[in-house]
C-alpha cells in the first residue's frame, strides 16, 4: 500500500542544514492502524507531511499503491493527495465560514462533482462519525471533539487509501480524545480503513495495532500490540 | 462544480469582511461610473447635435459681420440681394434686442427679433396657432411670441394671447402668432422660445439697437466654409466699403462640436482611467490582505486536494466578482449622472447599451488585472508553512 525507501530530509537554516529524517524507511500495509510515536522534534512531523505528499523529501524513494510518487508536477501531485489521502489535525482545520456539512464536501469539490452528490456523500459520512445532526451547523457553534468529528468525516469522504491523523487528540480532553481514538478503531475495524496516528503519547499508541517509534530523525524501534478495548 | 463553488467562496469571503469590501468598492465605483458617465454623456450630447442638423439641414451658414468695425454697415437691401446669386437659395436676416417685460416680482426678459418671413422657413419653426410674420408685415407693428412668452404671459392673465396687445419699450404690438417649441443652439439662434418676433423693418424702427449684423443662408450643395466665406466677403467689400464678414456653416460647426467631444471624452476618460488604476490598486490591496488572513484555509485547501490553479482560480474569482459588484453600482452611478445632465441641459436622455457593456468588460478586465498577482502569491505558499501559520 505505502512504501518508503532510504528517505532523508534536510532543511536549510540560515547557513546550516539541519537533517529531520535520517534514511527512514518503512511499509504500511492495507488496514493497518499505525501509530508513529515520537518526542517533538523527533521528526515524525516531517515525517507525515512526507507521506501526505506535502513536503517533497531530499533523497530516497516514496511509492504509493505501487507507484512511484514523482514531486515535479503540482497538477499530479494534487490529484494523488485529494484521492488517496485524508488528513486529520490536530487543530481540526475546519473552514469557518462553512457548515459542517460543506465542510466535509471540500475534497470533493476539488473533483469537480455536482453540488447535490457532494451534499449526499457528505451526509452520509457525518451519519458515519455521528454527526448528522449538526451538519448545518458551522465549526464555532461545535465543541473540539464534535468538530474534530466532522474533521474525520472529511478525511473519510473521499475514500482515500490512508487516513493521517497528526495528533488528533492533541487539543481534546482525554474522554473525547479517546472518543475519537474509539472512532478510529471502529473504522479501521469495521471498514478496513488505512489509518496512521501521529501521536507523542504512548496511552494514545498503545490503542493502535502497531508502533513507530521515531527519535531524532530515525526508526528506532517497531512493535506490534494486542489492542485492548 | 469548482466554478460554482469558488463564487459562492468569494461572496462569502466578501460579505464577512464587509468594511474591507465597501472600501476597495469605492475606487471601482468611481472609476466605471466615470467611464459609463461619459460614455453615455457623450452619446446624449451627439444625439442633440444630429437632432439639430436633422431638423435644419447640413446647408445652412450664417454670416456675421465682424465686431469693431465702425462706420460700414450690411445694408437691408444688400443682404436680401444675395438671393439667387451664386448658390444662395434662401436669406433670412434677423436683427436682435433684448428687453425686460413686466414688473416688480413677474417679470421676463424677452429676445425682441426682426425677421423676414423666410427666417420661419429657415429655422423650421413651426406656428401652434395663428399665422407666422410675412413680408406683408413690414413696418407694422404685428408680432409672434415663442412658447416660452407665451407661457409666461398665460401666468399674467392673459389665457389666449393672440389678438393682445404687448407693450415693449415706446411700442405696442399686437400678437398674431405663437410659435411651437424649438431647440436652441447648433446654427439656430438662441432665444427663439422666449422671444417676441416682428418684422425686421419694424425692428430697425422701433428696437434699441438698430443694426442688422447677422443673417442666415442657404445654399444648394455642401461648400467648403473658406469658399463660402470667400465669397460673401467679396461681395460685401464691394457693396459695403471693405467690410469684413465670418462665415459660420454647418459644417464647420459639426466639426467643432466633434473636437469639442473627444477632447470631453479624452478628460473623462483619464479621469476613469485613473480612478480605476487607484480603485484596482486597493482591490489589489485587498486581496493581499485576504491571502494573508487566510493562509490556513489555502494551507488546508493544498492538504485536501486543491492544486495551484486551483486557489489561484479562487482567489481572481473572488476579486473579479468584487471588482463586478463595484462596475454595477459604477454603472447605475454613471447612468444616473448622464440623467442628471440630461435633464439640467433638456435634452433627450438615452442609456447607450455599449456603455453598460463596456463597464462588465472593464470591471473584470481590472479584477483579473489587479487579482493576478495576489492569487499569484496565493497558489505559491508552501502549504506546510501556511497551515501552521
Amino acid at each position: 500500500m505505502l512504501k518508503i525507501i532510504d528517505v532523508h530530509k534536510n532543511y536549510a537554516v540560515g547557513p546550516t542544514e539541519v537533517k529531520v529524517l535520517k534514511g527512514i524507511s518503512m511499509e504500511v500495509g492495507k488496514g493497518e492502524l499505525l501509530a508513529v510515536i515520537g518526542a517533538s522534534g523527533s521528526g515524525k512531523s516531517t515525517l507525515m507531511h512526507m507521506i501526505g505528499l506535502l513536503e517533497q523529501p531530499t533523497s530516497g524513494d516514496y511509492f504509493i499503491e505501487g507507484e512511484k510518487i514523482s514531486y515535479d508536477n503540482d497538477r499530479v501531485l494534487s490529484t494523488i493527495r485529494n484521492r488517496k489521502i485524508g488528513f486529520v489535525f490536530q487543530q481540526y482545520h475546519l473552514l469557518p465560514r462553512l457548515t459542517a456539512l460543506d465542510n466535509v464536501g471540500v475534497p470533493l469539490v476539488y473533483r469537480g462533482m455536482r453540488e447535490p452528490e457532494i451534499k449526499e456523500k457528505s451526509m452520509v459520512f457525518l451519519k458515519k462519525v455521528e454527526m448528522e445532526d449538526r451538519a448545518r451547523h458551522r465549526p464555532n457553534e461545535m465543541s473540539g471533539g464534535q468538530q474534530q468529528r466532522v474533521a474525520v468525516a472529511r478525511a473519510l469522504v473521499g475514500n482515500p487509501s490512508i487516513v493521517l491523523a497528526d495528533e488528533p487528540t492533541g487539543a481534546l480532553d482525554t474522554r473525547t480524545g479517546q472518543e475519537i481514538m474509539n472512532l478510529f478503531r471502529k473504522l479501521n475495524e469495521e471498514e478496513g480503513i488505512t489509518i496512521i496516528v501521529i501521536t507523542h503519547d504512548h496511552k494514545i499508541a498503545a490503542q493502535c495495532k502497531r508502533q513507530v517509534e521515531m527519535v531524532d530523525g530515525v526508526i528506532v524501534q517497531s512493535s506490534e500490540s494486542r489492542v485492548q478495548s | 462544480m469548482i466554478l460554482k463553488a469558488n463564487i459562492t467562496e468569494a461572496l462569502r469571503s466578501l460579505v464577512s469582511a464587509k468594511q474591507r469590501t465597501i472600501l476597495a468598492l469605492i475606487g471601482i465605483v468611481i472609476g466605471i461610473g466615470s467611464v459609463i458617465g461619459m460614455v453615455s454623456i457623450g452619446s446624449i450630447v451627439q444625439n442633440e447635435a444630429l437632432k439639430q442638423f436633422k431638423d435644419m439641414g447640413v446647408d445652412i451658414a450664417t454670416v456675421r459681420k465682424d465686431s469693431g468695425e465702425k462706420g460700414s454697415e450690411m445694408a437691408l437691401k444688400d443682404i436680401l440681394g444675395l438671393k439667387g446669386r451664386g448658390d444662395v437659395t434662401e436669406v433670412a436676416p434677423y436683427l436682435t434686442s433684448g428687453t425686460e417685460y413686466g414688473s416688480g416680482s413677474k417679470k421676463m426678459f424677452m429676445e425682441q427679433m426682426g425677421v423676414t418671413e423666410s427666417f420661419f422657413d429657415l429655422n423650421k419653426i413651426v406656428m401652434k396657432r395663428g399665422r407666422r410674420i410675412t413680408d406683408l408685415d413690414a413696418y407694422r407693428y404685428f408680432c409672434v411670441i415663442g412658447t416660452e412668452t407665451e407661457q409666461f404671459l398665460n401666468s399674467a392673465g392673459t389665457p389666449d394671447p393672440i389678438g393682445s396687445r404687448i407693450a415693449l419699450g415706446d411700442r405696442i404690438y399686437t400678437i398674431v402668432g405663437v410659435m411651437g417649441a424649438v431647440s436652441e443652439g447648433g446654427m439656430r439662434p438662441y432665444g427663439i422660445n422666449r422671444s417676441v418676433i416682428t418684422h425686421i423693418t419694424t425692428g430697425t424702427r422701433s428696437f434699441q439697437s438698430k443694426e442688422i449684423n447677422t443673417f442666415m443662408v442657404r445654399l444648394a450643395g455642401l461648400k467648403a466654409a473658406p469658399e463660402v466665406k470667400a465669397e460673401f466677403q467679396d461681395y460685401f467689400e464691394k457693396k459695403s466699403n471693405g467690410l469684413r464678414v465670418s462665415v459660420n456653416t454647418a459644417e464647420e460647426l459639426i466639426a467643432s462640436m466633434k473636437k469639442q467631444m473627444q477632447l470631453f471624452s479624452l478628460l473623462l476618460g483619464a479621469i476613469g482611467s485613473i480612478a480605476l488604476i487607484v480603485g484596482g490598486i486597493g482591490v489589489m490591496n485587498v486581496m493581499l490582505i485576504s491571502v494573508t488572513e487566510r493562509r490556513k484555509e489555502i494551507g488546508l485547501r493544498r492538504a485536501l486536494g486543491a492544486q495551484q490553479m486551483d486557489i489561484q482560480a479562487q482567489f481572481i474569482i473572488e476579486s473579479v466578482t468584487l471588482c463586478l459588484a463595484g462596475g454595477i453600482i459604477g454603472i447605475f452611478l454613471g447612468i444616473g449622472v448622464s440623467l442628471v445632465f440630461a435633464k439640467l441641459s433638456k435634452w433627450e436622455f438615452l442609456v447607450s447599451y455599449g456603455s453598460i457593456a463596456l463597464g462588465f468588460g472593464v470591471a473584470t478586465a481590472v479584477g483579473i488585472f489587479f487579482g493576478y498577482y495576489p492569487a499569484r502569491q496565493a497558489a505559491r505558499l508552501d502549504p506546510i508553512k501556511a497551515l501552521r501559520s
